[in-house]
């Protein structure tokens, strides 16, 4: 008998599995925040599940396509879809349409103490919540993402080419800057502290800038594409996808520049391809390309627990209770788990 | 990634008024039982109206992998992503260009984006062409000549407001271009959609399955910069590194050029028969079994391009011959 090490060990179902829901939806999920208690994940055929503890999970049919993107504003929950449509949604089912595109699909949501940004295409359309008309936002090129500081006074906007930073100055009129690299900007954030701007790009790399002296400077080394990354315990860390391992950046101090990452490995040398915090704690959840999903403590590789074992379908969703009691996990199938996270 | 399910993606290419559009409503029209999405440029000629019609903006960037022709279509990688994720699993998915662009980029973006490599693969470009203006078009636009060299299918269209000696001018004008495309004969691109769609026109096993008439060894020098092909034969084996440094160098150099290339080689001292095709710089090679018992082995390349006949390719294949 020999042993592949690259064949992932028949697990039994992990204590979480278990005591958890686990529903072979069949169709991939797409997305998935946390509002309150509540976890609303959405689909590849439009529907929405609204997750709670203690009630059966809620089922809406919201958009007549894919959920391209989703976000919390509130109580209510933000989604684009590839039928054009913008909606805001609440947790008792409630559906409004904010706007409709037609044929052009709503890339990215985002939203700020109420104010609401979309983008289609080339252009970002933002929504002041005391008016009723957008104001758009143009760009030379499709927009890769969108990103609120933790503030809401600065949009950013990436796209090809690099980052444009929006800002509403004292005549409440839009100004913008702009961060240049070559190459095409995926997902954008800003650090918690808001001093880094953080995009991972078509090429397998990331690209930081200091936001006080625009200085800029790139992360790489990955196998594969960032289609994930987070930062961590305010900004202690800034944890990423697209390698075997989870490779977690330092951000304190003076930053990552000439410092070494913390990677933390799974068994199975599965691409990672999904990153959420574990919120206010120096831990990730780390989903990978077979569906397995572990939560890490940085700090600690030894410290790494299962929490659902291997079903053959990239993770492309993970989001945890504002009260950190239960977790949501999706994946490209739509096989999901929803379990409480902490033992009886 | 085991037995990994990949959806064919056909790239219709033509200049405008060749029947792209007559060809895409056939396609979404036609009582098939087939899922086929359709990505249409929203400076299309007219429009279509159907729920699996997604507009793009063909966006054309440039990789930052230090390949300085290497670019792909940013908005092609975000919708071919997006359709994934449908409850509903496509058939097929093709994509129209616009008559002026050039299809490099969009089967560049199959090579370069792991994602789209992996859930989606490159099935063929299907270039159609209008018979009656196709010569001239040709003189006058680079864009139609490269259209026609880039084709795996070309749907010569429009054959019923044509003579025929004059289809066989404009046949052979594509021919001189592109000695390997499939051409068809069409009036409102009436060709059966079989034909037409998942050809699996760029695996490395068809190019052996479809074994080339085209690969003999025939050509006439013309010094301008028309596109045109060149096509090379050796019955004697070759030396496998002396080939890698001088193709690699070849398309390290001249990958801009050289718009496609295909071949089944012979190298001394291996079993196996190696097939590799490419577009510009970008190639894809491996070996592909062994020699067939009851056929004689040889080396065939074929290029198609600009300015071949400065890149001494005749010299360049000759001192890769074993010793």
């Amino acid at each position: 008998m020999t042993t592949d090490l690259n064949q992932f060990p028949q697990l039994d179902k992990t204590k979480f599995e278990q005591r958890g829901i686990q529903l072979e939806i069949g169709v991939p999920v797409t997305c998935a925040v946390s509002i309150g208690n509540y976890i609303a994940a959405g689909f590849g055929d439009g529907t929405i599940r609204i997750f709670s503890s203690g009630e059966k999970h809620k089922t809406l049919k919201a958009h007549k396509g894919v959920i391209l993107c989703m976000a919390k504003d509130g109580d209510n929950i933000l989604t684009g879809g590839d039928d054009g449509y913008f909606l805001k949604i609440s947790l008792n089912g409630e559906i409004n349409e904010v706007t409709n595109f037609g044929s052009r699909w709503v890339d990215h949501v985002a939203a700020h103490n109420g104010n609401l940004v979309c983008s289609s295409g080339k252009v970002v359309y933002y929504w002041d919540k005391n008016k009723k008309e957008p104001k758009s936002l143009n760009h030379d090129s499709t927009i890769g993402g969108l990103a609120f500081d933790a503030k809401g006074r600065r949009l950013a906007v990436s796209r090809y080419g690099g980052v444009t930073v929006w800002k509403k100055d004292y005549s409440n009129k839009w100004k913008s800057t702009k961060l240049d690299w070559k190459g095409s900007h995926n997902k954008v954030s800003f650090s918690p502290d808001g001093k880094y701007l953080v995009t991972s790009m078509q090429e397998n790399v990331l690209r930081c800038w200091r936001l006080k002296d625009k200085l800029d400077f790139a992360m790489s080394g990955y196998g594969s594409k960032v289609k994930s990354f987070a930062f961590i315990h305010d900004t202690s860390y800034l944890a990423t996808s697209g390698a075997i391992d989870a490779i977690c950046w330092p951000f304190d101090g003076e930053g990552p520049m000439g410092r070494k990452p913390i990677c933390l490995p799974y068994i199975g040398n599965k691409q990672v391809t999904f990153i959420e915090p574990f919120p206010d704690e120096k831990a990730i959840f780390a989903g990978l390309s077979d569906g397995s999903v572990f939560l890490s403590q940085i700090e600690n590789e030894n410290n790494t627990i299962i929490i659902r074992s291997f079903t053959g379908s990239e993770v492309s969703a993970i989001a945890m209770t504002d009260d950190k009691s239960s977790i949501f996990i999706g994946d490209m199938s739509g096989n999901t788990l929803w379990t409480s996270i902490w033992d009886q | 990634m085991e037995n990994k399910h990949q959806v064919p993606v056909t790239v219709l290419t033509g200049f405008l008024g060749a029947g792209k559009t007559t060809l895409l409503n056939r396609i979404l029209t036609e009582q098939h039982g087939q899922k086929y999405a359709v990505i249409v440029n929203e400076f299309g000629e007219q429009g279509i109206d159907n729920d699996l019609v997604v507009d793009a903006d063909e966006e054309v960037f440039e990789m930052n992998n230090g390949c300085i022709c290497c670019t792909v279509r940013g908005d092609l990688i975000r919708i071919l992503s997006g359709l994934m994720k449908r409850a509903d699993k496509l058939d097929a998915i093709i994509v129209e260009t616009t008559g002026l662009a050039d299809p490099a980029p969009v089967a560049q973006t199959f090579f370069v984006d792991q994602d789209v490599a992996n859930k989606t693969k490159l099935d063929a470009i299907v270039t159609v062409a209008d018979a009656v203006h196709l010569s001239s078009q040709i003189e006058d636009h680079h864009e139609a000549e490269e259209q026609i060299a880039f084709g795996d299918v070309i749907l010569l269209n429009k054959i019923d407001l044509v003579k025929d000696e004059n289809i066989d001018v404009v046949t052979k004008r594509i021919r001189k271009i592109n000695p390997f495309a499939k051409i068809i004969k069409t009036t409102k691109c009436g060709a059966p959609l079989k034909e037409i769609l998942n050809l699996d026109a760029f695996s490395l096993k068809r190019i052996l399955e479809v074994e080339p008439d085209f690969l003999e060894s025939d050509h006439d020098h013309e010094h301008d910069d028309d596109v045109t092909s060149l096509s090379f034969v050796s019955d004697k084996p070759l030396d496998m590194e002396k080939f890698q440094n001088w193709f690699g160098k070849l398309l390290q150099t001249k990958g801009q050029d050289i718009m496609r290339t295909k071949g089944i080689l012979d190298f001394k001292g291996e079993n196996d028969r190696y097939v590799f095709q490419g577009v510009h710089m970008l190639m894809d090679a491996s070996p592909m079994g062994k020699w067939p018992d009851d056929k004689e082995r040889s080396s065939r390349l074929v290029f198609i391009g600009r300015n071949l006949e400065t890149m001494n390719l005749k010299e360049g294949f000759e001192a890769c011959k074993s010793e």
